[in-house]
């Protein structure tokens, strides 16, 4: 199940795996920023603010809000409908909103490094 | 039972089998965003594929819950209870037999009972602890100490991996293996960093 991901196009996958999880946090913060979700909405406010460039599984995005939730930064609110499910919601909470500034700063002075970088052509001697 | 709750199971299976909070939880949490899929028209089959693999997904989970390695003294105090422990139980019967062949005057007997006693003490303190840390993730030694054994993501140790944990009770160098517990970055023995697993100081019921 893990760990056997060994092939070559497994490498580039999880290259591009290991740039998204070390975003995702920053990415459901934002997300959330825009005001209360629950899960299905977040998913899907993703695929369309980016149109589709970004998506997540929720596989993927649940586990890294319970994260957010125990380290404080995301509160949660249970409604219990008439009939059916209860539906799980989601909100920023001050310290939430405090580190999406952080991780908001802390990304864009990579982005731009990276940027700079990449512009830099070879010099020719 | 359906395919949603079979998943969920699976998922919660992974779980320390105690922390009934945390896993209420997740089951909570998995049953309330599968709800949301189908409530958006799709199937209970297409939201159990966004969660991919059940054990991944518990594992994910797991991830946000720090472990904490359990000190050396503690753990070593665990195995001493648990093979007093065995001990106590192999001994009874065999103090037995002794006391009956000296009172029936067959001596011989009582070399043959020495043996069976180490034999049967060694077997049983690798088995006792296989058992155990599979079927309830700590032994009765480890509970008294306020352990537990996970793999090194926090879920629950497979069978196999139990069984390895335990080779190098059956050799005479296993307290080279104990050793390593107190180097590694974890506190890891040798064969627990070869079986993946690791044990932790158990912190049930608690936010």
């Amino acid at each position: 199940m893990i760990d056997m991901a060994t092939g070559r196009d497994d490498d580039r996958k999880g290259i591009e795996r290991e740039l998204k999880r070390g975003s995702l946090e920053l990415i459901v913060l934002h997300l959330l920023s825009h005001g209360e979700a629950y899960g299905y909405e977040i998913v899907t406010a993703l695929t369309e603010r980016t149109n589709g460039g970004l998506e997540v599984t929720d596989g993927t995005l649940y586990p890294v809000l319970y994260r957010l939730e125990r380290a404080g930064f995301v509160a949660i609110r249970w409604e219990t409908p008439q009939r059916g499910v209860p539906r799980k919601y989601y909100r920023l909470t001050e310290a939430g909103q405090a580190e999406l500034a952080r991780l908001t700063q802390e990304w864009n002075a990579f982005a731009d490094a990276m940027a700079r970088l990449l512009r830099q052509q070879p010099e020719k001697s | 039972m359906n395919a949603d709750e079979t998943y969920i199971d699976q998922v919660i299976a992974q779980l320390p089998p105690r922390d009934a909070r945390l896993r209420d939880q997740v089951a909570m949490e998995l049953r309330s965003h599968i709800a949301e899929r189908v409530e958006h028209g799709q199937t209970v089959e297409d939201a159990l594929r966004q969660f991919g693999d059940p054990i991944v997904l518990a594992e994910s989970y797991l991830a946000a819950i720090p472990l904490i390695a359990a000190p050396f003294w503690p753990r070593a105090a665990a195995r001493l209870i648990d093979f007093f422990g065995v001990l106590a139980i192999v001994a009874m019967p065999i103090i037995g037999i002794v006391v009956l062949t000296l009172w029936r005057e067959q001596g011989f007997l009582i070399p043959i009972a020495i043996i069976f006693t180490i034999v049967v003490l060694s077997i049983l303190s690798a088995i006792y602890p296989v058992i155990a840390e599979y079927r309830y993730g700590k032994t009765v030694g480890k509970h008294l100490m306020g352990l537990r054994v996970v793999r090194e993501s926090g879920a629950r140790i497979s069978f196999g991996q139990a069984v390895v944990r335990q080779l190098p009770m059956l050799t005479q160098v296993w307290w080279i293996d104990m050793l390593f517990a107190l180097f590694t970055d974890k506190h890891q023995r040798a064969f627990e960093m070869l079986s993946k697993t690791r044990v932790v100081v158990a912190r049930e019921e608690q936010s």
